[in-house]
This record gives structure tokens, C-alpha cells and sequence, in this order.
């Protein structure tokens, strides 16, 4: 597959390939699927800038779902009403403002960045 | 085999409402993670989703779906109890439970449900970790206000109920306002529908807070309960006012109802919080009523006004109440407000322990009466023991050793019928080690000859030998007991066992002379099984025999099931060694009922081993399988790793019966194993006589081999190999079939890859282009502009692909791809 670079992160200056794009995304869409994402369900988003951002983004719309995204530096309050507002069911997110936001909302479950891609490592015996 | 139920779910109290999407969810989530924690406040509902999912997903585990309630589990170290208590596993030897634990579930595909682990979210977290780590079939769901975070958890929050708005004025929590206030046989509330939306509202969709108010709609209306309730989320008055929202919309509901009460229902909901788990009328009287503010008489109709209110649950058939958890909480910290807990802690400690004793009394093996009045005593004794349990906790905690030596001493016989004495030990234990000056001296000695017994069941011989002559000693400056005469039969076994059989034959003496003084049947039938046992050990047949016929005569006497099961396993095993193999089975099968009418676990599969080797040996090899077989899933589930190597030394007799000598050394070696595991070695005689033959027969070199590769199999494996006949070879013998379902997947080693049976008629013809310009390298984007879509199409293609073959990576599409020939299949 061509090396193309798509993203450059501007904080680390690491770069995303195409290759690294299109395979992360594809497991963090199966990632949401796991989770119960299904074809028109709202998912929040509030991470900052970044491949990560771009990443979480492609597997929602790749899930069939609605990206709600949220903006990292909003007040607590407006984070909270916004989170009411959408009725998601599901947020990803690594930001501790956000996740505090989300307590008394309806979102259920909250996925960090390492869940949409660790491919399930389950403590196994055999 | 034997039949055990699949699950021990109560059925719903009422109808359920709501959450449908959540329940199809997690139906399916519990298939695919480890560890699922349902989180939120209480009184959101997290238990009746639990309940609601598990009952659901019962068909997917064939192991079963148990529910664990830890909110009555008061220190953490008793998780495990609870937890093997629920799945009938026996303590093996004490502090050795959580192995039990592993053997019972180490091949279940079994669903556990822990119920509030909010008080122990520590230990339940070590524990679950452990568990999941080395069993992977085992899937859990658990609720908590606060999650375990373990690795492999996922946490998912319960929201609460929906709220009505203009589109949906029928939501959740207006649905379930409405069916229980219809329960309730209230008509009318959806006559003012904006009243009952604003209480809703007003509510925060909360399930309790919902049924409390609702409780009230035959007295308030919607209206004037919104109304209230607003008036007190302003002015709360208890609890922290800097908990989340919900936790205070809940507690003021709480409180409102709570202060609607008259005055006597408030000290009886207070009281009650004292009970472990479910209690019965009676008790409830006894315990909660003074005589002054509380009498007897009335608790009835105050009971069920707490029913009405829905701060009290009925349960159905059983007639017995509890108090949900949350209710419960609430109830103890007013009761702690009243300053009444040691007040009420005492009370409930001195009826449990006279609650029991009169079970024990009534049932006792002292007396002539028929079986089943007997054990009448004893179900009612085992219904006590959550309470009993909390109760020893408080005889603790208050330093009453006394009291508490009592209710554990009448607790042991309960617990010994169904032959589990793990328990006992640590009661007596704990209550040994408080200062016990003030404590008469006949009942220490009973307590320490209790203690022997359980320890003495555990092997741990040493210990118990130095208690049970204390225990013997000090019982005799006292007037006869039936006490004495048990703690002598422990104290038989003990020194038979350590070889002082001149001290064992002192106290025999003595146990014979006392019981006969004392008209005491069942301890004489003791002395005669110790007669047996020795006259079977020098080879005295004749003497052996005579003395179990007499020791069934005596248990006949008073009719306990017990004592006969335990003469006529006993004149089984004398008649097998006398070659009398028709008579050893007649005995066999006569215990078997018994002992599985008491459900003594342990004792039942030692008789169903030993009714398998006999059986063997009549060559009557389908009723040898069927015995070997349900003893050692009987040991499984129990957990009991010796019951398991008696079960797999019948399997070998079985082997050898059917002149598949190989099969018998494979048994014997997988019985090793587990012996050495548990820490006994050495050869029993039964393995030397079997491999003397075997070593003739096949050859030195090949018993050797055959050793070494029985020595790495599970119980199950040799099972299969013996008791199928498989006499396919050794080394392709495969791991336990049925793997623990889909998830766990690509990394575990040896466990089959995904994807590997799938077929290419699984995908869709345009997955199927994809999948084979995957093989090409491409990227998303060329794929798009390849069969002119969208990218965002194609990434969805993929997951799609990736989800019907279980893959992890996209990558693996590709060498899939290659593997399976999709150009072939291309349009």
C-alpha cells in the first residue's frame, strides 16, 4: 500500500499513513460495533485535534453512526448540556472533563482512544 | 448424571418496564465481554437489569446463570463463601475455597451475576481478576455504584428511567408510574397526565423513587406528591448535600415516604434493616418487637402497611419478606440515628441463636423420631443461616462469645448433615480467639471438639488432635450430652488417623460405656463404625460385618439418615473386600437416596465411586460408567479435588474391569497428579496393584509413557478416553472441545483462529470485491475510486467484513483473501 501521508499531528509532529488510517479505523468501527453502535445511533466525541480525532471519526460514520462532536474546551456546563442534548448512548473520550460531564447524562458506555484499538486482550488461561 | 437446576434467579416481583434496547444489548455483551459492571446510584434499577439480562441470557450458558447477593455479606473475605454457596461448592479444607471455586468452574461456560458489590468492590475485584483469569468460560455481570476497574471491565452506566417529552408523553418512567399505581389499585392518575409528567420530571425517571411514589397515589395525587416532593429537594435535610443530583432526588423521596409513616411503622422499617435477607413473620416479631413501642401483635399490620408502601417486598410463595438494598441502607442509618443497632444487633443475635438451638433440639439425633419431622428441623435451620451468619459477625464484634459458641454449636449439626463443615471452622475460630473467661466451660469444650471436627475433615490432624482431648476431657467432669459422644467419634477418627490407636481404643471403651448409660443410639452407632473400621483393617470380615449390621440397627432406631448412610457405605466397603459384590452394591444403592436427600454433596459422590468400582468388578460395565461419571461431576461442581481422584481411581478400576489396561494407567496417572496438587504423595496401595499387571502386560516402558501423558490429563480427559471406549491414540487427543465462544479470539494460542471455518458465501458479493482489492494493497481511498463509491462506503464495507469473520485487524482481510481465492469468486 502507498506510504501516502494523510495527518501530521501538529503537538508531536508524528504522521499518519494512509495504510495506518484506513486500519485503525476499520478496527475501531468493529470496536463500536462490539458495543452495540448500530446504523443511526448518536456517538459523542470529544477528543482533541489530532489522528485520533480523525480516526474516532471515520469508524463512527463507518458504523453507521451520527458524529456529535464536542470541542475539548468547553465549560463544564455547556459540556454537560450539550452531552443531555444528544442523548447518545455512547461517548468516546480521554478527557477527564468530559467523562465528568457525562455522570449524570444517559450515555452508557464510554470508550477511551485504547478501546477503539486494542483488539480484545482478555486475561486467558490456554 | 445427576440433574441440577441451571439457575437460581428469583422470578420478577412485578412486570418490568422499559429498557427494552438495554436488554437486547447487554443479552448480547454478556456473550462477548469477561466483566461487565452495571453502574449508577441506587435505586436507578441497576439489579432488576441485571435480573432482567441474566434471565434473558440464560439459554446461551449452558454452565448456568447464578446470582451471588452480596449485599447481606458483611466482610469481605466471606465474597467467596457466598459465591460457593450459590454454586454448591464444598470447602475442600479450610482457607481453600477459591480452589473449589476454580476446579467447579474451570469448564463452565457459566454466567455470574454479583449483586451490589458497592461495600467490597476490592476484594470482588481480586476475585473476579482470579476467576476470569483461569476460567475462561466464565462470563460476569455485576452491579455497583462504583465500578471494579479491572482490566478487561466494561463499565456501563444505567441511566434512568426515560423522560416524557412532547413527542413522547408515554416514556419509561411514566409507564412505570402508571402501572404501579394501577398495581396498587389506584384508577384515575392518568387523568391528570401533565401532574404525573411533572412528577416524572420532578423524580429524575429514578425506578424506586417512581414505586415510592407511586405507593402513595391512593392517599395523594400526581399533583400534590409533585408538589411536596419540590418543596423538599429544596430543604434537605439529611445526607450530603453535595451528592450528585440523583442520589439526592432519591434520598428526599425516601425520606417523604419514610416521614408519611405513622411513628411505629417507622421503628419497625428501622429494625428490620437488622435481617440478612429474607425473614418470616415470626421472626420479625421477635426480633423487632419490645413489648413497649413495638408489640408482637401488631407487627403484622405494620408489615404490611410497609408492603404497601413499597419500602417492604412480599416474596411470593415463600411468605417470607426483605428489604431491597437501597430501602435497607436507608432503614440501618435511622436506626443508627435512634441509637438502637446494639440494642437490636443483641436481640437479633438471641433469637438466631434460640431460633436455631430449637431447630437443633427439635431434630436432634438424641431422639427416636421419624426421618422426615427430623429434617423438617433441619430446613428450617438451613433457611436461618444468613441470619445466623450476620449474627455470629455481631457476637464478634460485641464480644459475646458466649452467645455466639452457642448459635455456631447449634448451627454444626445443620451443617454437618449436608456434610460442609468450612464454615463452622472459621466461626469457631474467630469466636475461640475473643476472651472466653466468662464462657462455661461445658460449652468451650463443645466449641473446641467442633473446631477438631472441621479441621479434622480438612486434615488438618494436628491441630485437631490438641483440641479434641481438651474438648473430651473437660465434656466428661459434666453431665452427659449427646455433645460428648460426637466429640468422641471426632476424636476416634483422629487417633485412628494419626496411628494412636491405644488412645483411640481408650476413648472407644469410654464411648461405648457412656452411650449405653445414656440411652444415646446415634453415638453408639458411632462406636460401632470405629469397630468396624478397625476389624476391617485387620482383616476381621465377620467381626466388621457384625458390628455395621449393628450400627444400622441403632441408626434405624432413631431414624437418621445421616448415621445410616454412613453404616451402609461402611458395610459396603466391608462386603467388597469380602468379595461379596452383590451385597456391596445392594448397600451401595440403598445410601445413595439418602444421602442425596440430605444433599450431602461430598459423602454422596465417595458412595457413587465406590458403587462404580464395585459395579466394575460385577462387570456390569454400563452401571460402573454411569456411577463413575456422576461422581465426578458431582466432585467438579462441588469442587472437591479428593472426591475427584476417589472418582478417577473408580475410573481406573473401570478401565481395568473392561481389560483396557492402557485406559487404567492414564486414570491412575491423572488421579496422581491431583493427588500431588493437593499435597498428599506417596503410592496408595490401589495405584500398585493396578500397575503391577499393567507393567507385565504392556511393558515397562510403555506404562512409563502412559504415566507421563495421564499425569498432564484433566479429569475430563481421561473420563472421555475411559469411559467412551476412546481408544483412538494418546497424542491426538485434543483439549476440551467447546471453546468459551467467539471473543477471546486471535491471540490465545491454540484455541482455533477466527475466521479459520468461515466460507466466502458468508460475505456479499461487494464485500467480496472489497476483500480481494485488499489482496492488491490498496487503501480505502483507491478502493473507492476503484469501484467508484465512497470511502466512507468502503470503510463500512470492511467493518462489515470484519465483524462476519471475527477478524481484529484489516489486515488480516487480505491474507484471508489470498487464502480463500476471492478473485475466483469476483462478478
Amino acid at each position: 500500500m502507498d506510504e501516502r501521508i494523510v495527518m501530521v499531528d501538529s503537538g508531536t509532529g508524528l504522521r499518519l499513513t494512509e495504510e495506518q488510517l484506513d486500519e485503525r479505523s476499520a478496527v475501531a468501527t468493529v470496536q463500536l460495533r462490539r458495543r452495540g453502535v448500530r446504523a443511526g445511533d448518536t456517538v459523542l466525541i470529544c477528543l482533541p485535534v489530532g489522528p485520533d480525532l480523525l480516526v474516532s471519526t471515520n469508524a463512527v460514520i463507518a458504523a453507521g453512526g451520527v458524529v456529535w462532536p464536542l470541542p475539548v474546551d468547553l465549560d463544564a456546563a455547556t459540556l454537560r448540556d450539550r452531552i443531555q442534548e444528544s442523548d447518545a448512548r455512547v461517548m468516546i473520550s480521554n478527557v477527564r472533563r468530559a467523562l465528568e460531564a457525562a455522570e449524570e447524562s444517559r450515555v452508557r458506555i464510554i470508550m477511551s482512544v485504547a478501546d477503539l484499538s486494542a483488539a480484545h486482550s482478555y486475561p486467558t488461561s490456554r | 448424571m445427576t440433574a441440577h437446576a441451571s439457575h437460581n434467579l428469583p422470578v420478577e416481583p412485578n412486570r418490568f418496564i422499559g429498557r427494552a434496547r438495554d436488554v437486547s444489548e447487554l443479552s448480547e455483551l454478556v456473550r462477548q465481554e469477561r466483566v461487565i459492571t452495571l453502574s449508577g446510584v441506587g435505586g436507578i434499577g441497576k439489579t432488576r437489569l441485571a435480573l432482567r439480562v441474566a434471565a434473558r441470557a440464560l439459554p446461551r450458558f449452558a454452565g448456568g446463570v447464578w446470582l451471588v447477593e452480596l449485599a447481606r455479606v458483611g466482610s469481605p473475605a466471606l465474597v467467596v463463601h457466598e459465591l460457593a454457596e450459590v454454586l454448591g461448592v464444598r470447602e475442600e479444607s479450610p482457607g481453600r475455597l477459591l480452589d473449589g471455586l476454580r476446579v467447579r468452574l474451570r469448564d463452565a461456560d457459566a454466567l455470574i451475576v454479583l449483586d451490589n458489590c458497592e461495600h467490597l468492590v476490592e476484594h470482588c475485584a481480586e476475585l473476579v481478576s482470579e476467576l476470569i483469569a483461569e476460567c475462561p468460560g466464565v462470563r460476569f455481570l455485576l452491579t455497583s455504584r462504583e465500578p471494579l476497574r479491572i482490566r478487561g471491565e466494561l463499565i456501563w452506566r444505567v441511566p434512568p428511567l426515560e423522560l416524557p417529552d412532547e413527542q413522547h408523553p408515554d416514556a419509561e418512567s411514566v409507564l412505570l408510574f402508571v402501572e404501579r399505581s394501577l398495581a396498587a389499585g389506584v384508577r384515575g392518575v392518568t387523568e391528570r397526565m401533565d401532574d404525573v409528567v411533572r412528577l416524572c420530571r420532578a423524580l429524575d425517571g429514578l425506578p424506586l423513587a417512581l414505586e415510592l411514589a407511586a405507593a402513595r397515589t391512593s392517599l395523594l395525587s400526581p399533583g400534590s406528591i409533585a408538589d411536596r416532593l419540590g418543596d423538599r429537594f429544596t430543604l434537605l435535610t439529611t445526607g450530603d448535600r453535595t451528592a450528585p443530583g440523583r442520589q439526592r432526588t432519591l434520598l428526599a423521596t425516601m425520606e417523604w415516604s419514610h416521614d408519611l409513616l405513622t411513628p411505629k411503622e417507622r421503628v419497625l422499617l428501622r429494625r428490620l434493616s437488622v435481617f440478612a435477607g429474607l425473614f418470616d413473620l415470626a421472626l420479625a416479631e421477635r426480633v423487632c418487637a419490645d413489648g413497649g413501642i413495638l408489640r408482637g401483635a401488631e407487627v403484622l399490620d405494620l408489615l404490611g402497611g410497609l408492603v404497601d408502601k413499597s419500602l417492604v417486598l412480599h416474596q411470593g410463595g415463600s411468605g417470607r419478606y426483605r428489604l431491597l438494598e437501597t430501602i435497607r441502607q436507608y432503614a440501618a442509618d435511622r436506626l443508627a440515628e435512634a441509637g438502637e443497632v446494639a440494642r437490636l444487633r443483641d436481640r437479633h443475635l438471641l433469637v438466631v441463636c434460640e431460633e436455631m438451638e430449637r431447630c437443633h433440639e427439635g431434630g436432634s439425633p438424641a431422639r427416636r423420631m421419624p426421618w422426615p419431622a427430623r429434617f423438617a428441623h433441619v430446613t428450617r435451620g438451613r433457611g436461618l443461616l444468613d441470619d445466623c451468619r450476620a449474627a455470629i459477625d455481631w457476637a464478634v464484634r460485641s464480644r459475646a462469645p458466649a452467645l455466639g459458641l452457642r448459635l455456631a454449636r447449634a448451627a454444626l449439626a445443620i451443617l454437618a448433615v449436608r456434610g460442609d463443615l468450612g464454615e463452622s471452622v472459621g466461626w469457631h475460630e474467630r469466636l475461640l480467639a475473643l476472651d472466653v473467661s466468662g464462657v462455661p466451660a461445658d460449652l468451650l469444650a463443645v466449641a473446641k471438639g467442633a473446631l477438631a471436627y472441621g479441621l479434622e475433615l480438612g486434615d488438618e490432624l494436628e491441630r485437631a488432635r490438641e483440641l479434641i482431648v481438651q474438648g473430651v476431657e473437660e465434656q466428661r467432669r459434666h453431665p452427659y450430652t449427646p455433645w460428648l459422644g460426637i466429640t468422641y467419634g471426632v476424636a476416634l477418627t483422629v487417633f485412628f488417623r494419626t496411628g494412636q490407636s491405644g488412645r483411640a481404643l481408650r476413648y472407644l471403651a469410654e464411648l461405648e460405656a457412656a452411650a449405653t448409660a445414656h440411652d444415646d443410639p446415634f453415638n453408639l452407632a458411632t462406636a460401632r463404625i470405629a469397630r468396624l473400621n478397625l476389624a476391617l483393617f485387620q482383616g476381621q470380615l465377620r467381626q466388621a460385618r457384625r458390628h455395621g449390621e449393628e450400627a444400622l440397627a441403632l441408626a434405624g432406631e432413631v431414624d437418621h439418615h445421616w448415621a445410616r448412610a454412613r453404616a451402609l457405605t461402611h458395610l459396603g466397603a466391608v462386603a467388597e473386600a469380602a468379595g461379596e459384590l452383590d451385597a456391596a452394591m445392594a448397600h451401595h444403592r440403598e445410601a445413595l437416596p439418602l444421602l442425596e436427600g440430605m444433599d450431602n454433596r461430598v459423602e454422596l459422590a465417595r458412595c457413587h465411586a465406590q458403587a462404580g468400582r464395585v459395579a466394575a468388578a460385577l462387570g456390569d460395565h454400563a452401571a460402573a460408567s454411569s456411577h463413575v461419571a456422576t461422581a465426578l461431576e458431582l466432585s467438579r461442581q462441588a469442587g472437591q479435588r479428593r472426591g475427584i481422584v476417589r472418582a478417577l481411581m473408580a475410573l481406573a478400576a473401570l478401565g481395568r474391569a473392561r481389560g483396557d489396561l492402557e485406559g487404567a494407567v492414564l486414570a491412575c496417572a491423572a488421579a496422581g497428579a491431583l493427588r500431588e496438587s493437593i499435597g498428599q504423595y506417596g503410592t496408595p496401595g490401589r495405584v500398585r496393584e493396578l500397575l503391577a499387571p499393567a507393567r507385565d502386560r504392556l511393558g515397562e516402558s510403555r506404562v512409563a509413557v502412559l504415566w507421563a501423558k495421564g499425569a498432564e490429563w484433566s479429569p475430563e480427559e481421561a473420563a472421555r478416553r475411559v469411559l467412551d471406549g476412546d481408544g483412538s491414540d494418546v497424542s491426538v487427543l485434543s483439549g476440551p472441545g467447546g471453546g468459551p465462544g467467539d471473543a477471546a479470539g486471535t491471540a490465545a494460542g491454540g484455541t482455533k483462529a477466527p475466521g479459520a471455518g468461515a466460507e466466502l458465501g458468508a460475505l456479499t458479493a461487494r464485500e467480496r470485491e472489497v476483500a480481494a482489492l485488499l489482496t492488491r494493497g490498496l487503501s480505502n481511498r483507491a478502493i473507492a475510486e476503484e469501484l467508484v463509491i465512497s470511502p466512507a462506503t468502503v470503510a463500512r464495507h470492511i467493518a462489515n467484513i470484519m465483524v462476519k469473520l471475527g477478524f481484529e485487524a484489516r489486515s488480516q482481510i487480505a491474507v484471508w483473501a489470498a487464502e480463500h481465492g476471492t478473485d475466483a469468486a469476483r462478478p
